[in-house]
């Protein structure tokens, strides 16, 4: 039987907006929960895994993510290894994914398959599809930076 | 017949209600860490002293549900942490627990990737909640 407390986990916390591992920083005296909980799901996601460090520090871009059903939103501004996260869309965005609560989970639980390419031919994959499809999830500068797209979407990705 | 929120008898039908949904043993398949709610006190709303409820899930079934002390719910792997009256409404289907972890409405403490990719299994420990007959105590 599992006992509570026994720390075998690696805890890394939202409300711990410590800089632990020097990765992320945050742009704002007070980040917002959702700020925190993306900058702390990416530098947990690169801290354990060296492809997605790889990824991680090959990225310049500035990325913007909007909960379309609780009307917040974050910038992410990915500078070579470090990343900054602001609350609230700021402007020069490279990209920028709108969609409801639900679907921002689904993108950070996409697959990642051969050649570092998201899966869509799965559930989760095709729910995703579908919500870009009726425009439910919409991505601003899509078709001109799919491989930054790519790329944020394998650092995102817990799977 | 409905049952005293965060109480030894809501804690078994919650338990019962976990265990008889087969989203949820689908979903949760691989989880095997504990989870705390820790329900902070509202004596305002006839909540007088924060409760915990300490949730032993183990691949896809809920071993044990038991409601203890708050600290005895903030020892556990997750804890996850909100006012009496925001429980009622993650509760009563008024807040999206997804959406209010998001929005900082609900505390999360734990290992995030995590607890992102059982996602479906925490939308489902929700409906599950909502399915036990409460008798809240702001309302008698």
């Amino acid at each position: 039987m599992h006992i509570p407390g026994t720390g075998r986990m690696a805890r890394r916390t939202v409300d711990a907006l410590a800089d632990e591992a020097g990765l992320v920083k945050y742009g704002s005296n007070e980040p917002s929960a959702f700020a925190g909980m993306l900058g702390g799901l990416i530098e947990a996601n690169v801290v354990a895994n060296p492809d997605k460090r790889k990824d991680f520090d090959a990225l310049a871009a500035r990325v913007g993510i909007w909960v379309t059903d609780i009307d917040e939103g974050v910038t992410l501004a990915f500078d070579g290894g470090r990343l900054t996260v602001y609350n609230g869309l700021e402007p020069n965005l490279t990209l920028t994914i709108r969609a409801d609560a639900d679907t921002v989970m689904s993108l950070s639980n996409l697959k990642i398959g051969l050649l570092g390419m998201p899966v869509y031919y799965d559930g989760v994959g095709r729910g995703v599809a579908l919500q870009l499809m009726r425009g439910k999830l919409r991505i601003d500068g899509l078709l001109t930076n799919i491989a930054t797209l790519n790329r944020v979407t394998r650092v995102f990705s817990v799977q | 017949m409905p049952v005293e929120f965060a109480s030894d008898d809501w804690a078994k039908q919650f338990k019962d209600e976990v265990n008889k949904s087969n989203v949820y043993k689908s979903a949760a398949k691989g989880w095997k860490w504990t989870v705390g709610l820790v329900v902070e006190a509202e004596p305002d709303k006839n909540f007088p002293e924060a409760r915990g409820v300490v949730m032993d899930l183990f691949d896809g079934e809920a071993r044990d549900i038991k409601v203890g002390s708050a600290a005895d719910a903030q020892k556990c792997d997750f804890v996850i942490t909100a006012p009496y009256s925001r429980w009622k409404q993650v509760a009563t289907k008024e807040l999206d627990a997804t959406k209010g972890m998001l929005q900082g409405k609900l505390k999360l403490k734990g290992d995030l990737p995590t607890i992102v990719r059982y996602t479906k299994a925490s939308q489902e420990m929700t409906e599950c909640t909502s399915r036990v007959p409460v008798e809240w105590p702001d309302e008698r």
